[in-house]
């Protein structure tokens, strides 16, 4: 069995190097739900956490963010949906909730990030009244700290944000896993970079351990949304429990 | 009735009254003297005293008399001679050796018998002698007949003697019962003397005297019984409960050893010795494959044993999946990866074992290792020490290099040949871009590699096209109607790009493919295992994709399910199918008989089908060739093997379609064993006819002993035919005499002054 050193050692190995999956649709790549609202308020920050994920594991990016609306037949090669908005965003129409819906059912994970940072602001009102569209009468429900998307690359003890308005994560489970997760702490925007590569936004109030925090938990949220609960399997158990007590 | 009919008297009493007047009567007599003699006791003269007790005990004698009225009973008396049985062992396990290398115990005894004529004579002179057989039951028989070829089913000792006892005749009593047998009961006392037994051996109420045959032979060894389930889980421990009978044996470590089809399995020493006869032996092992076996326990034979034959014995267990074990090793987190991963994770049928590389070595997380969740990849633990308990090992896009795995390739390449499954998923890690070229994963796939390049991958998108052999194949049926199928298969959204391959391997087949003929599926075997590659790491579009082209993921899930069906070898989607028609059959009666069933490559009935069986046993591995067939117009066909002797045997059978290609094979194994324990528990048993012997007060006797000289029980009864009686002292002489003597003894007392 490998040693922790020689695991760590292994990057010699890593020579090899890496080639091309099959182009750009093999690489894990977000979508961008457009919507008739403000749907795209950070607009470098999914692309920044894609570069991270893919400098931090072993997940294949694509920098590129496609834009996709709710009804786009293509939205069905994107797995993972970011819906996001720093203000309210008009209902959807009843067949964008059904392809939605359809969407989810199938496998699909809708991540939901309130760029407002405001509790109960309009967003947070607009993606509730979604989420009530899709499974009638369903409300987001509280993520517990030993669910697995706390723990899914990184050990991690809560959300985190931009600002730390809500002190959980919200989701939505179908088939035995979250398919709708909420964040209303801004995550994306704490990953936001202006046009000469500086941070956008200022995060509060952790300062640069909150932001490295917030790209951890976006790792964390690529990792369970391609590897489900994996870190559930009971190999992974007494390592994990191990290290949660140091 | 003149006095000479009769032949007997007694003295007998003739009163009418009441036994209890009597008593009192006797009691006031006795009252009488005493208190007459307490009254005179002091009387000086002796001559006096006595004449006093003289008179008052003959009174009282006289009025004994009076009332119990004595009288003489004439009797016709006749006597009835006593009877004994003989009772002789004809059950099967007479036809054993009495000795080793000797004649049988049913020689032996006719021998005995021979030997004994004139003592029987002289027996039959003194009782009336009856003679029986006996074994299930028991029934009349003539010594003169006894078989050197006895054919009873059991032996049931206490029967024949509760049968012997009751079946007299004229009520003639019985004087003792004679019994030759071996002793090997399997019947109530097959466990020895109980007190149920004991009881109705006392009410036998006759000595019975016992001829152990055989006892020269008393030294054997026995796997008498064995307890299995008649199916095990792979993977799962399996306990076969074993009882070994051991008899004559000094104190000995015997090893008792389970083998599958000649291979040891498990074994465990038992220390046999003393007193005890029987041990019981618990034997585990792991069965690491599903099917059915054949298994054999034995113990070895020891020199001058009775019966070498009941040494080992076979049963048949059946090894059936609970669930199948996949082990699934991910090079990288991909969309193909999860969807894959949530559709065995929801499988019940499956027990998934999964290993994801989430960071490589020229990753960097930015944190130490214990902010990490990640635990090393345990190489050794899992293609090692596991490997084996895996039905299916499956690689996704997962380049082994990075991780030292060569050591393992070969021990996973004898994985799949001894019939494992392993099914490669395409990416730019996998085959020929995972490096796979020259080693020995290459030598199991159904496809050749070359060094990772440029051409490793094709990213032109791939139209599915379903090949000939994919049109029949299990894997690729989507829909059971062929055109249907087509569609299913040409519907499915267009795949990014393929893995690329050199030619094909012999016998392998390539079930999918672009339309431009780039192999996309192919399956093939490695040895007795199944080996499948899908070059793409894009199967996850056949399912959500397709779900967005509002075609659901059904496509999807059927062609995994099928395909780890067919890559474990579900029998369901075997085209070939062979039964025996039980799992054991009785040595010489009746001809083992296979059911086979052939399907065509449409895996429809295979008409015609030629087909052949060859045999081998767990004894001589060599397969020999055991009959031949033509499947009928249903595509099965029985076939009856010659009559094999007693032992573990594994059928293989193949088939060959009217076409000459070939279907396939398929296996099946049985036992041939007597199931009669009188040829299993055959074993001289001396020490239960001392244990009948000693509960009838009887006892065993030696071939020597004279029957004449047993201590036979009431050789003759008295019967009584006719009686009459004669009155004694019954007239008016008795009552005068009493007058005289009451008389005298008043005048007396009266003149010598006593009230």
């Amino acid at each position: 069995m490998f040693s922790r050193r020689q695991f760590l050692g292994l990057p010699v190995l890593l020579a090899a190097g890496r080639a091309l999956a099959f182009g750009d649709q093999a690489r894990f790549t977000f979508a961008q739900v457009r919507h008739a609202g403000r749907w795209d308020p950070r607009p470098d920050g999914l692309s920044r956490l894609a570069w991270e994920i893919a400098k931090r594991t072993s997940i294949e990016t694509s920098p590129v963010v496609k834009a996709i609306g709710f009804a786009d037949p293509e939205l069905f090669y994107y797995p993972l949906a970011v819906l996001s908005s720093d203000s309210g965003f008009p209902a959807p129409a009843e067949n964008e909730i059904a392809e939605l819906r359809r969407y989810l059912s199938y496998g699909g994970f809708l991540l939901v990030d309130d760029a407002s940072g405001a509790r109960g602001g309009p967003f947070e009102q607009s993606a509730r009244l979604l989420v009530s569209r899709i499974v009638p009468g369903a409300q987001l429900a509280r993520i517990p700290r030993e669910h697995v998307v706390y723990k899914s690359f990184y050990l991690l003890d809560g959300p985190a944000g931009r600002v730390a308005a809500t002190p959980d994560l919200e989701g939505l489970e179908l088939g035995g896993r979250v398919a709708v997760l909420y964040s209303g702490n801004d995550l994306v925007g704490a990953l936001a970079r202006d046009a000469l590569g500086a941070w956008e936004f200022e995060v509060s109030p952790g300062g640069e351990l909150q932001r490295e925090k917030c790209i951890r938990l976006g790792v964390n949220i690529a990792m369970y949304a391609l590897c489900l609960d994996y870190k559930e399997d009971q190999v992974h158990i007494p390592f994990i429990m191990k290290r949660r007590r140091i | 009735m003149s006095s000479t009919a009769y032949n007997a008297w007694r003295i007998t009493s003739l009163s009418t009254l009441p036994a209890w007047v009597l008593a009192l009567a006797l009691t006031t007599l006795a009252a009488a003297v005493w208190l007459s003699f307490r009254g005179f006791r002091s009387e000086p003269a002796g001559l006096r005293r006595r004449a006093l007790l003289g008179f008052r005990l003959l009174a009282a004698l006289l009025i004994l008399i009076l009332l119990f009225e004595p009288g003489i009973e004439l009797r016709s008396e006749s006597r009835v001679r006593a009877r004994i049985a003989l009772l002789f062992d004809t059950s099967r396990s007479m036809k054993f050796p009495a000795s080793p290398a000797g004649p049988s115990r049913a020689e032996e005894m006719i021998r005995w018998s021979q030997a004994h004529k004139r003592d029987l004579a002289q027996l039959a002179s003194r009782f009336q002698v009856d003679v029986y057989g006996f074994d299930k039951e028991l029934q009349p028989m003539d010594l003169a007949r006894l078989s050197a070829d006895p054919q009873g089913p059991s032996t049931d000792v206490l029967n024949a003697l509760t049968g012997a006892a009751a079946a007299g005749t004229g009520g003639r009593p019985l004087a003792g019962l004679f019994v030759a047998t071996d002793g090997a009961d399997n019947a109530e006392l097959s466990e020895g003397v109980s007190q149920t037994a004991t009881a109705e051996l006392h009410k036998l109420n006759a000595p019975v005297f016992a001829l152990p045959i055989g006892a020269q032979a008393l030294k054997d060894l026995a796997v008498e019984k064995i307890a299995v389930d008649d199916f095990a889980f792979v993977r799962n421990q399996v306990t076969v409960d074993v009882t070994v009978t051991a008899r004559g044996f000094g104190s000995t470590d015997v090893p008792v050893v389970l083998k599958r089809e000649g291979q040891v399995v498990a074994q465990k020493a038992v220390r046999v010795g003393g007193d005890q006869a029987r041990y019981d032996v618990k034997l585990a092992f792991v069965p690491d494959r599903t099917g059915k076996f054949a298994f054999t326990v034995s113990v070895p034979v020891y020199e001058g044993e009775a019966l070498a034959q009941n040494n080992q014995k076979s049963f048949v267990l059946k090894v059936i999946r609970d669930r199948v074990r996949v082990l699934l090793v991910v090079g990288r987190p991909s969309w193909d990866v999860r969807f894959l991963r949530q559709l065995l994770k929801r499988d019940p049928n499956v027990d998934l074992i999964s290993f994801f590389i989430l960071r490589t070595p020229g990753d960097d997380p930015h944190s130490s290792q214990d902010e990490l969740s990640l635990i090393p990849f345990p190489t050794q633990e899992i293609f090692q020490e596991q490997l084996k308990t895996f039905d299916l090992v499956i690689f996704q896009n997962f380049n082994h290099r990075p991780y030292r795995m060569s050591q393992y390739l070969d021990g996973i390449a004898a994985y799949v040949r001894d019939g494992g499954a392993f099914a490669m998923i395409g990416g730019d890690q996998s085959f020929s871009a995972g490096d796979y070229a020259s080693t020995p994963i290459e030598e199991i796939l159904p496809v050749t590699l070359f060094p990772p390049g440029p051409t490793a991958l094709d990213e032109t998108p791939v139209q599915l096209h379903l090949t000939d052999s994919g049109k029949r194949h299990p894997v690729t049926e989507l829909a059971t109607n062929g055109p249907q199928n087509e569609s299913a298969w040409s519907r499915l959204p267009k795949l990014p790009g393929v893995n690329t391959t050199g030619p094909l391997k012999g016998g392998s087949q390539v079930l999918l493919s672009s339309s431009e003929g780039r192999p996309v599926l192919v399956v093939g075997e490695a040895g007795r295992g199944r080996v499948l590659a899908l070059l793409s790491d894009s199967s996850w579009y056949w399912s959500f994709v397709a779900a967005g082209q509002q075609q659901g993921p059904r496509a999807y899930e059927t062609f995994w399910h099928s395909a780890i069906r067919w890559l474990v070898r579900d029998p369901a989607l075997t085209p070939m199918r062979v039964a025996s028609e039980r799992p054991a059959f009785e040595p010489g009666s009746e001809p083992p008989a296979l059911d086979v069933q052939v399907r065509g490559s449409d895996y429809g009935a295979a008409a015609g089908a030629q087909i052949a069986v060859v045999e081998s046993s767990a004894d001589d591995p060599v397969p020999r060739p055991a009959g031949a067939a033509v499947a009928g117009p249903d595509g099965n066909a029985r076939i009856v093997l010659p009559p094999l002797p007693p032992g573990a045997y594994k059928a293989t059978v193949t088939a060959r379609r009217p076409d000459g290609s070939a279907v396939g094979e398929a296996e099946d194994a049985f036992v041939v064993a007597p199931s009669s324990r009188e040829l299993i528990e055959a074993t001289p048993r001396p020490d239960l006819l001392q244990a009948i012997a000693s509960a009838t007060r009887g006892r065993v006797v030696d071939p020597g002993d004279s029957l004449t000289n047993l201590p036979w029980r009431d050789p003759e009864r008295v019967e009584v035919g006719q009686r009459t009686s004669v009155p004694l002292w019954d007239n008016w002489k008795v009552l005068v005499l009493l007058c005289l003597v009451v008389g005298m003894e008043w005048t007396l007392r009266r003149r010598w002054g006593y009230a």
